[in-house]
């Protein structure tokens, strides 16, 4: 996904500075712009409709979502200066998970990186407050937790670890636990 | 169409200027060795980077308000008469706000960041102590104050010289009962809306402010952290954004010098400068998307409105400065080259701002790379090159008005360095590499120590264009 964003950004950017870009080169020109204020209008009517299709669809399903799903399970993160507590280590592969995450000091940000250490989802970790926010993995493994927030001299350090595991296995062990 | 008629307070201008040139040239400094602490080319102990860090933000966007402030001032006051002892008491606030600023960073270890978040000041894990937190508070609160005041100033001459608030912001134009000719200027349009939307922002930070200070000492009179960071984000976003809209001033009134061509109030451009009031102060929640305590409808609204955003941006500011560019014969120089750049840079900026205002993009983007990497595009690309910019033209008297061989190598170098040092960040971004962190993974050391390289260049054109202002200012008293 982040690379699909990183090449639509940069493809619109191109395209922002070609428009200036021309526009320079046609500064010696004798040529102006025929009739500017209609292409002006179309620009506009255009980037409202964009905009209304992108509106819809991106938020259709509010991405924030935390569906009533019985089987969903719930995990408690606590972020401090400077660790992450984390009530379960194990959660189960492609059923819904519930993250709570709370702070015992000042702000922190929840970020879970995949294995491959790419970002999947984040959220805060705010004094007073629960945030919620749900995933459903589909990738066994080890993921990681970081802390999105800036929190103090060793933000950078604030990681754990928890897996995705197949749902026999995570039973077991969790009764071990 | 409304003249110019008064002198503008030139030399206060030049010498506020001079000093925000030399403040963004030590702020690079600053920007280059944290880069390369990230790339693991030089060693910063991770407190020492937070400081450096925390300095580098609050004196960025300091000097970026700063020569917002001048260029506004300078332009203003051409049109209306202006209190010039008003604008020194507002540097002398500054100056000593900076004074505390930096003071709590080197001699108080302070490095909570410049939009820090409550309770984060009072909370250091050991690494200051109360009283650094608290001068750094005061310091920004000095600032803001001198901001008032100047605010004030400008507000109440330009509403009464210009028929009212409705009559300033060109009201009339949009319901047609004054033509275009008859209409305000579009440098004091942009004022009055910035004047408004910024004096609502400082008020607002003030108040948090004064809450955290306040905090600080009687740790029982606890503020509700959502509450603060809805009012740090607003006064963050608005306060930033204001520095680019009082810099593009200086497009409005130096390019028509260029072209013989006047830039008027047409009704598309009230419509825009209207929406962009409503917009920028509506648009805060996008800093929010990650609290999912907030209310949908205001994330939702932060979305929505940060596309918005872009339209008066894109089809009115970007689209009439590139209408009116073609055929118009510009004469190139160093300071109408760096004020076209600098549209384009926060027009080209804003795409990749849009891009992560979505909430499912926000969700794998927020506070990583990607966020340093639109807004340095705006800021280093847009509104500092439209500073450097109104600095050329300050000197522009001083020297030949030809784009000398100089001054097109310290362009190229400075929007090269730009590109790539941007670019890195996106880059960076798009790895999934988070911000503000003082140590780096060994995956990401490649386009650190790059951007190293590109922020290098940037330096080296930053420093032409300071030296050659120095020289320009001191050339241009003497005859
Ligand atoms: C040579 C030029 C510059 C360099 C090398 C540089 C470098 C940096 C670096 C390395 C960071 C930290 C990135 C991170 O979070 O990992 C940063 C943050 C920042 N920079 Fe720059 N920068 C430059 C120019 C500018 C300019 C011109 C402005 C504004 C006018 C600016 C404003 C900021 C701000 C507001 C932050 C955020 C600080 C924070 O997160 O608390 N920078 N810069
Ligand atoms: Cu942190």
């Amino acid at each position: 996904m982040q690379h699909y964003v990183l090449a639509l950004s940069l493809s619109l950017m191109c395209f922002v500075s070609l428009f200036f870009i021309s526009a320079v080169m046609a500064s010696g020109n004798k040529k102006t712009f025929s009739s500017p204020e209609e292409k002006r209008k179309k620009y506009i009517w255009a980037m409202f409709f964009i905009g209304i299709v992108v509106t819809f669809t991106s938020l259709w399903q509010y991405p924030h979502t935390i569906s009533k799903s019985v089987h969903a399970q719930a995990i408690n993160v606590t972020g401090a200066q400077w660790y992450w507590e984390i009530d379960k280590e194990k959660v189960l592969l492609n059923k819904p998970v519930v993250f709570n995450v709370h702070t015992s000091d000042v702000n922190h940000g929840m970020g879970v990186l995949d294995s491959d250490g790419k970002l999947i989802f984040q959220t805060q970790a705010m004094p007073g407050y629960v945030n919620r926010i749900e995933h459903v993995f589909t990738k066994p493994g080890e993921y990681k937790v970081i802390c999105l927030e800036f929190c103090g001299v060793s933000h950078h350090d604030m990681i754990t670890e928890f897996q995705v595991v197949e749902k026999v296995v995570a039973q077991k062990e969790n009764k071990n636990d | 169409m409304i003249k110019p008629s008064h002198e503008p307070h030139s030399n206060l201008i030049k010498f506020t200027m001079l000093l925000a040139g030399a403040v963004l040239l030590l702020m690079m400094i600053i920007g280059l060795l944290m880069r390369a602490a990230q790339g693991d080319l030089i060693e910063i102990d991770p407190a020492i980077f937070y400081q450096l860090m925390t300095a580098h933000g609050a004196g960025m966007v300091g000097a970026a308000s700063l020569t917002g402030a001048a260029i506004m001032w300078y332009f203003v006051s051409r049109y209306v008469f202006l209190l010039k002892e008003v604008f020194v008491v507002f540097l002398t606030l500054f100056l000593f706000g900076v004074l505390f600023i930096l003071g709590s960073i080197s001699l108080g270890q302070f490095g909570a960041g410049w939009t820090f978040l409550f309770p984060l000041p009072a909370i250091s894990g050991g690494a200051w102590e109360t009283g650094a937190a608290a001068a750094f508070i005061i310091g920004l609160i000095l600032i803001g104050v001198g901001f008032l005041l100047m605010n004030l100033e400008v507000g109440r001459k330009v509403i009464s010289a210009f028929d009212g608030i409705g009559g300033a912001l060109a009201w009339p134009v949009i319901s047609g009962k004054v033509t275009p000719d008859d209409a305000p200027p579009p440098a004091i349009v942009a004022s009055m809306a910035t004047i408004i939307f910024n004096t609502i922002g400082i008020v607002v930070g003030a108040a948090v402010l004064v809450s955290s200070l306040i905090n600080l000492y009687v740790p029982a009179f606890e503020v509700d952290a959502l509450l603060a960071k809805n009012m740090i984000y607003f006064f963050g976003h608005v306060f930033i954004n204001a520095t680019i809209y009082m810099a593009v001033v200086a497009v409005y009134e130096i390019i028509p010098e260029y072209t013989g061509k006047p830039w008027k109030t047409s009704r598309i451009f009230a419509i825009a400068w209207s929406a962009i009031l409503l917009f920028v102060m509506a648009v805060y929640p996008h800093h929010l998307l990650q609290d999912t305590v907030m209310p949908a409808w205001a994330l939702i609204m932060g979305q929505i409105v940060s596309y918005l955003s872009g339209i008066p941006l894109l089809t009115v500011t970007a689209f009439s400065l590139c209408v009116y560019l073609r055929g118009s014969n510009i004469k190139w120089d160093l300071a109408s080259a760096l004020l076209v750049l600098g549209v384009a840079g926060w027009s080209v900026g804003v795409v990749p701002a849009i891009i992560d205002g979505m909430i499912s993009v926000n969700k794998i983007m927020h506070n990583t790379q990607w966020v340093p990497g639109h807004f340095h595009i705006y800021l280093l690309l847009g509104e500092v090159a439209m500073s450097f910019g109104f600095m050329a033209y300050l000197i522009k008297e001083a020297k030949s008005s030809e784009f000398q061989m100089i001054d097109k190598t310290a362009f190229g170098v400075y929007l090269a360095g730009g590109i790539g040092f941007t670019l890195m960040f996106l880059v960076s971004g798009a790895m999934s590499v988070p911000r503000r962190w003082a140590v780096h993974a060994e995956e990401w050391l490649l386009q650190d120590r790059i951007a190293t390289a590109f922020a290098l260049l940037v330096i080296v054109g930053a420093l032409i264009f300071v030296v050659r202002y120095i020289i320009g200012i001191s050339t241009y008293r003497r005859t």
